[in-house]
């Protein structure tokens, strides 16, 4: 059977090619270094050539946060919106209506939050 | 006539397979996205005065990505100390099958499609959200400060771009009637989007650049702050699998950007319609490719202050104007 157009020497390369490729994965496998001498340093985390102080999993200054719980609100206002853009010619005006007041009943929230978020005291 | 192996030779002949394997799927997907790699190192060279690999292959060195991709997978493999191996190599891997998905869902000819499934735009949205979560869990598995810094990153960039990307997406939505990439391809026949979409295709384009993590919003890798930031721990292939992914999703994105605005496979009928997605998905992916050789990179606050005001606020009127283009003004 030969697919539409593609002759069936396509079908020989592309499994040519996985084959290929899964050679390779087992050729690295047998060939790879097996670190003949380990030191203490190679496995350490990277810190640009110092050896490493402290955890790894650092404290993190979650400054951004009001945006992270911003997000968990707006973007469920967007999966909204998709359902009604979808539909938006059977819709028509009228039907548009109360989604233009769902956009703006959300979107007055979201100034005063953006206004919270620029005073990082706040959080 | 081949008694037994019949159905395996039926299998690997039929059109899903070779799509899946060939084209649009696997082998090109590995293909492209090395020559990608080259081609993104030739036009940062050229921007920059430079030349840019030169040696691998009589053409230009073309075949750079190819000797890079053999020297990383024959270097030694092996996971940081106390990092959470499990997470730590299920992350880049993981990231390098979204990618390959998101290319499944892209129609590059009349039929030429591996999943043409009803959702088509939402699905490689929602796809692509996968990914900066993988970045967090690579970034806090390797058990290092710099990736746990890209690794956060990545989440709070997230925030920035997610709803401007949906809500201009949208507008492609409002003007096609349907959410099938195949079927919004069809309905630009009477005009590409790109002109009564142009706000919206801009936001697309600055947010997917986002979404790629490229420069300049590269935050979660950016080099010269945090040492390639979540993929600073891996070693040889996991380093390939970490990069790839790259790679893969600006093709995806630069087909998706000409499916849905720049009238995907349609064009003059003196070239196959394959021919015309290919090279407008190219055009796009150099376009990115400049802008990554042009702009600075952006602060962490920058982005998400422009995200949440600027591009949101763009997003939303974007919708608006494509609202009175499709039902008309009010008469209320």
């Amino acid at each position: 059977m030969v697919a539409q157009g593609i002759p069936e020497i396509g079908a020989y390369i592309g499994f040519l090619f996985v084959s290929t490729v899964a050679l390779i994965i087992v050729l690295r496998l047998l060939v790879t270094p097996r670190d003949p001498r380990p030191t203490p340093e190679k496995k350490k985390p990277f810190e640009s050539g110092q050896i490493a102080i402290g955890p790894g999993r650092t404290r993190f200054i979650i400054q951004y946060y009001p945006y992270l719980l911003m997000f968990v609100v707006y973007d469920v206002m967007a999966m909204f919106l998709f359902a009604w853009g979808l539909n938006l010619r059977a819709l028509g005006e009228a039907g548009s209506l109360p989604v233009l007041v769902f956009i703006v009943v959300l979107l007055i929230p979201l100034g005063y939050a953006l206004h919270l978020a620029d005073h990082r005291e706040n959080w | 006539m081949l008694g037994p192996l019949q159905p395996l030779v039926d299998m690997i002949t039929s059109p899903l397979f070779l799509m899946i394997v060939l084209f649009p799927g696997l082998t090109s997907i590995a293909i492209i996205g090395a020559l990608l790699g080259w081609l993104e190192r030739k036009v940062t060279a050229r921007v920059q005065l430079r030349i840019g690999p030169l040696y691998a292959s009589p053409a230009g060195g073309i075949l750079q990505m190819f000797a890079d991709l053999i020297k990383l997978s024959f270097k030694e493999l092996f996971v940081p100390e106390n990092s959470d191996a499990f997470f730590f190599i299920m992350a880049p891997t993981t990231g390098l099958v979204i990618g390959a998905a998101l290319v499944g869902l892209i129609p590059f000819a009349p039929g030429l499609q591996i999943a043409n499934i009803e959702v088509g735009l939402p699905a490689f949205l929602a796809i692509i959200t996968l990914s900066p979560s993988l970045v967090l869990l690579a970034g806090w598995s390797a058990n290092s400060k710099f990736p746990f810094i890209g690794g956060l990153r990545a989440l709070f960039q997230q925030t920035a771009y997610e709803i401007p990307l949906w809500l201009s997406a949208l507008g492609v939505i409002m003007m096609a009637g349907s959410l099938n990439l195949a079927q919004i391809v069809a309905a630009q026949s009477a005009g590409w989007f790109i002109i009564p979409q142009a706000l919206g295709a801009f936001i697309f384009l600055v947010t997917s650049v986002a979404e790629m993590e490229r420069l300049p919003f590269d935050l979660p890798e950016a080099e010269s702050e945090i040492m390639m930031g979540w993929q600073a721990e891996y070693p040889g292939v996991l380093f390939l699998a970490a990069q790839g992914p790259g790679f893969v999703k600006l093709y995806a994105f630069s087909a998706l950007f000409t499916t849905i605005y720049l009238g995907g496979f349609l064009g003059p009928s003196f070239l196959p319609p394959l021919f015309w997605m290919l090279l407008k998905t190219l055009v796009i992916i150099v376009l990115i490719m400049l802008l990554r050789s042009t702009f600075p990179r952006v602060r962490l606050d920058q982005l998400l202050r422009a995200g949440w005001t600027t591009l949101l606020s763009l997003a939303i009127v974007n919708i608006g104007v494509t609202y009175l283009l499709v039902v008309g003004l009010p008469t209320f």
